[in-house]
């Protein structure tokens, strides 16, 4: 990627992590040591739909070059980890959240059924929701995926839940709402374009976020600061993508709130949806340079290094070729190409590296990850994940 | 009886409504939705129904309801009588609900193992013939930079490479236009059977088929749809798909109210289209049904092939693959929306990623003929224009026998296609 893109984007995410951190009147991570801290980190990052021929398989080995050569001999690695539910985004990763499969709309407008890993640790430990984000790119999940619908449970203890990639789209169709088609082409334009879903309360609230109780007004004093950050995201000429953006404000995070427990979820791969196999696979080379960047920089943040366990998976794969789903576009056919897929685990729990054969479930992260926190003793069908 | 003769004789859909009434609840939206669209039909699917009807009919009531007790059983666990289901039709809502439900899988075997029977039972007295020769070609126009050393390394192990001697691209001029002493497809197909458009699909992403009828004195019996030609209707109806909320229910009745729309009004069809409602609700329906059939020419070739396929059954498709353009700045994050109308950057094209994009979706329209059984007496041929190669499926035991050291006019290779369909 284009350095000084990369930098533009980088910049845009860390003035918009600013934002939230004013707006709580926090700067930096070690101010939340009152509001309850614990030193084990989790991350997970949900890749979206990839099937294992165009990764973990000789077909696709040159995709994934850094997780094959550089993360894989220090991993443990799943080949065989089975998605046995609904093999749609929103019930996904509601379902590796909560530990049992959920069947809810698809479209996210269900909180899951069943406690969140968000709320058990922010119960069991007393831990402030900066210690819980979850920030994706995908377009299929709400923020009702940060908390369940259990009485005992819910938003209190829920997780902050983002969509930077949201903020660029409704940016665009603002501009093409308004009949300025010229402004997606045009700096000045593009930024006004973008501060005015900032600035307003109806237009924060259609990015969807729930970011600290769901404020519905983001602080007015943060409006220089992302109007910086908008100045440089726009500068470029280049595609910018969701996943890219993803990543970069999740690092802000990462470097200012710390959190106990961090979950992306990636979807450039989904692009596939529209038909354009190339596209699909500069989506799983994105996420495969993603994922190595992000452990590349858990291990220069000291409240990071030594203290954090890294998983990383396909939500699913993808229908196989010749299926009456149209094979790569889709992933609605009950088939292995589908529904199994592969797992990769990094860091502290995963000190040796080792290839578990044995089959395995999305159902098991949670309480793998409840388990590394030290929360015993939930009723969850799934089991802790073995070679951990 | 043949296909043409059960067609002839079928019942009024009022008939089958009686007989869908009969059957489980959630075999009905597919159903019911193809009886008010009957006439939209194409003859391949209204026999389809015909015969499926035939079996039912032919069950009698007392097999009927000891072959669907199972699936009745499985509706009562997966409480599909507490669902917001639509019987009269498929809808997103219905899909979603069946998906997520925990008896899906079971839900689907049962649903395929009657549906197996009854077809049976309805083969017993109305044998399907699927005897006729079939021919898909595929071009992948000289623009589109395959990779000669892979090109046609995933295709199916049954076909055969081909080296063309010459303009690979003759291969689509002859097959459209043909030459003195060599009819065209479109000709070889009215000389056997009554022209019905819909057994021959001229399909194209960008706007050389219909370039190259247009030397022909009168427009042939076909099918044709070109994602170039369909601008003007693909803008609107993009637009107007992307005002539903996100929501499943909302967005059904969106669905609903755009397959009701009457777009005649808006005078955006292309020339090819007028006078011919019935591809004009293809259209509509393939658009509706995704798979990026609005957003990537190439999709839209793909889809469209494949989807002629599965409702038509056609003699013949040719379809030719097209250029996409490369993402844009900001707006690429929003590809659902039309990149011209929210971009005034210029478009640049995409040679090779369209090629790798048309070389795996050409493959995906010959594995959507091999799930039917016509697949068996079909002929397949991909073609690289550029690189003056191809990729022949031929039906078992009628190889024409050409080398791969050999090179071979694409005369000859059209001469041999068409041998074929005549004989």
């Amino acid at each position: 990627m284009d350095a000084s893109r990369r930098n533009l984007l980088k910049a845009a995410a860390i003035l918009l992590v600013d934002q939230w951190a004013d707006l709580h009147r926090c700067a930096f991570a070690n101010e939340f040591t009152n509001s309850g801290k614990d030193d084990r980190k989790v991350i997970v990052v949900a890749c979206g739909g990839i099937r294992r021929a165009e990764t973990f398989h000789n077909t696709g080995l040159s995709n994934i070059p850094h997780l094959y050569r550089e993360l894989l001999p220090r991993s443990v690695f799943y080949p065989f980890i089975r998605n046995a539910g609904a093999t749609s985004h929103y019930n996904t990763i509601s379902s590796i959240l909560t530990g049992n499969w959920q069947r809810l709309d698809d479209w996210g407008e269900t909180s899951p059924v069943n406690p969140t890993l968000f709320e058990y640790l922010r119960k069991r430990m007393r831990l402030s929701q900066d210690n819980a984000w979850l920030i994706s790119s995908n377009k299929a999940l709400t923020s009702r995926i940060g908390a369940s619908s259990m009485r005992d449970f819910g938003p209190r203890y829920g997780a902050n839940v983002i969509f930077p990639k949201q903020l660029l789209i409704n940016a665009v169709i603002r501009a093409a709402s308004q009949g300025h088609p010229e402004h997606s082409a045009d700096r000045a334009a593009m930024q006004l374009e973008l501060e005015a879903i900032l600035q307003h309360a109806d237009n924060y609230d259609g990015l969807g976020w729930s970011v600290s109780g769901n404020e519905p007004v983001l602080d007015l004093s943060m409006q220089s600061s992302m109007q910086k950050a908008i100045e440089d995201l726009v500068r470029t000429n280049a595609p910018v993508t969701g996943d890219e953006f993803t990543f970069l404000v999740s690092s802000e995070v990462m470097r200012r709130f710390a959190p106990s427990l961090l979950v992306m979820t990636f979807s450039d791969v989904e692009v596939a949806h529209f038909g354009s196999y190339s596209m699909h696979l500069a989506g799983i080379r994105t996420m495969d340079r993603l994922v190595y960047e992000l452990w590349n920089l858990v291990q220069s943040l000291p409240s990071y290094s030594g203290r954090t366990t890294l998983f990383v998976l396909p939500e699913f794969g993808r229908d196989f070729d010749g299926s009456s789903t149209n094979g790569f576009f889709n992933h609605r056919a009950i088939d292995d190409s589908t529904c199994l897929t592969w797992m990769m685990c990094l860091g502290e729990a995963a000190r040796s590296s080792d290839v578990v054969e044995r089959p395995v479930q999305h159902i098991d992260i949670c309480p793998t990850i409840a388990g590394l926190f030290g929360i015993k003793e939930l009723d969850l069908p799934g089991k802790s994940l073995p070679g951990l | 009886m043949n296909n043409s003769r059960a067609q002839a004789d079928a019942p009024a859909p009022d008939t089958y409504r009686r007989l869908i009434e009969r059957l489980p609840v959630t075999l009905r939206p597919s159903l019911n939705q193809q009886l008010s669209q009957w006439g939209m039909l194409f003859p391949f699917e209204r026999n389809r129904v015909a015969t499926f009807m035939n079996g039912v009919e032919a069950l009698g009531p007392s097999a009927l309801d000891a072959l669907t007790a199972p699936l009745r059983a499985l509706e009562l666990k997966m409480g599909v009588g507490h669902w917001s289901f639509s019987e009269d039709a498929d809808t997103i809502e219905n899909a979603s609900l069946l998906a997520r439900s925990a008896y899906y899988v079971e839900w689907r075997r049962e649903v395929e193992r009657v549906f197996e029977a009854v077809n049976a039972t309805a083969r017993d007295s109305t044998p399907i013939q699927t005897g006729s020769t079939r021919v898909i070609l595929l071009f992948l126009p000289a623009s589109l930079p395959v990779d000669p050393q892979t090109v046609w390394q995933q295709w199916d192990p049954r076909g055969q490479e081909i080296k063309i001697s010459g303009d690979a691209g003759r291969i689509c001029e002859l097959a459209l236009q043909g030459q003195p002493g060599l009819a065209g497809i479109a000709t070889l197909l009215a000389g056997q059977t009554t022209p019905e458009s819909s057994d021959l699909w001229l399909i194209d992403a960008e706007g050389r088929l219909n370039d190259m009828l247009s030397s022909l004195g009168s427009p042939p019996a076909a099918s044709s749809l070109s994602y170039a030609a369909l601008k003007p209707f693909r803008d609107r109806f993009l637009a107007e798909l992307n005002k539903a909320p996100k929501s499943i229910q909302v967005t059904d009745e969106v669905v609903a109210n755009l397959r009701r729309e009457s777009w005649d009004g808006w005078n955006l069809w292309p020339a090819e289209l007028i006078g011919q409602p019935r591809m004009r609700q293809f259209v509509i329906d393939l658009f509706l049904s995704g798979n990026g059939a609005l957003i990537f020419s190439n999709a839209f070739v793909e889809w469209a092939a494949s989807e002629a396929l599965r409702r038509a059954r056609p003699r013949a498709i040719v379809a030719s693959f097209g250029m996409r353009n490369k993402p844009k700045a900001f707006t690429s994050i929003a590809i659902f929306e039309n990149q011209q109308r929210i971009s005034s950057l210029p478009d640049v094209a995409d040679p090779e990623n369209s090629a790798v994009d048309a070389l795996i979706l050409a493959r995906y329209v010959w594995l959507s003929a091999s799930r039917y059984p016509e697949h068996e007496q079909t002929i397949c041929l991909c073609v690289s224009e550029l690189r003056n190669t191809a990729y022949l499926i031929a039906p078992a035991g009628r190889s024409p026998g050409w080398s791969a050291e050999r090179s071979v006019a694409p005369e000859d290779v059209y001469r041999w296609i068409a041998a074929q369909i005549v004989a």
